[in-house]
């Protein structure tokens, strides 16, 4: 089961879809482009726990985490 | 008699500061508690810090990461702490081996959001993408 964490007011808020139901999977390849174009950086992490952005879909991902643009404070 | 009384009274007195202070105490704890969803974030926070950096945020409520560019380091102190003593996002320290440090950074999610949030957001943007987020950030003088 992957996951997409999507930083909000209400701490996170994820969804779970199973990357082998492909409904599922063009589901979660939509939100993650409409998040990227409303200015969400996506994050993953590497196999040491490493954070790595990602600017493409990657179906094989295990955890996804999305936060909104920076700004200066 | 009279000194009797006064005893009396000192020890009521007494007992009423210690249960108004324990009270207010009680208060005081029930009034700092993270709310759920600030116990999201800072659980989200604890999943992707380094095992290095959950120590020193367990020992210290900071934690430093290194700068995938320029590889200097930064602390970023627990959010709510800068939050209340020095504003608005103004939690990341540029550290100096050599000297106190002498520059402070603030950016922050355009959304607002949970402590734990911010910090995670901050570590990211560090570590993938120092200059893109010094960019857009303003510089103070730390205290």
């Amino acid at each position: 089961m992957a996951t997409q964490i999507i930083m909000d007011l209400n701490g996170d808020t994820r969804h779970n879809f199973d990357a082998k139901d492909a409904k599922a999977l063009l589901e979660a390849e939509r939100r993650f482009k409409a998040l990227s174009g409303a200015g969400f950086t996506a994050a993953t992490r590497t196999a040491s726990g490493e954070p790595v952005v990602t600017r493409t879909f990657d179906p094989t991902v295990e955890e996804t985490l999305f936060f909104p643009r920076l700004v200066g404070g | 008699m009279f000194v009797t009384l006064l005893n009396d009274a000192n020890g009521q007195l007494r007992r009423l500061l210690a249960a108004c202070l324990q009270l207010a105490r009680a208060f005081r704890e029930w009034y700092l508690r993270p709310s759920t969803r600030e116990q999201r974030g800072l659980k989200l926070l604890r999943e992707w810090l380094s095992q290095k950096q959950l120590a020193q945020y367990d020992a210290h409520r900071y934690f430093e990461v290194i700068g995938c560019h320029t590889g200097k380091r930064y602390r970023i102190y627990i959010y709510i702490y800068i939050y209340i003593y020095h504003g608005n996002g103004a939690n990341v320290i540029e550290l100096d081996d050599a000297a106190p440090p002498r520059t402070g950074w603030c950016f922050v999610p355009g959304d607002h959001l949970v402590a734990g949030n911010v910090m995670l957001a901050q570590k990211i943007a560090l570590e993938t993408d120092e200059r893109g987020a010094l960019a857009s950030a303003n510089n103070f003088t730390p205290r």
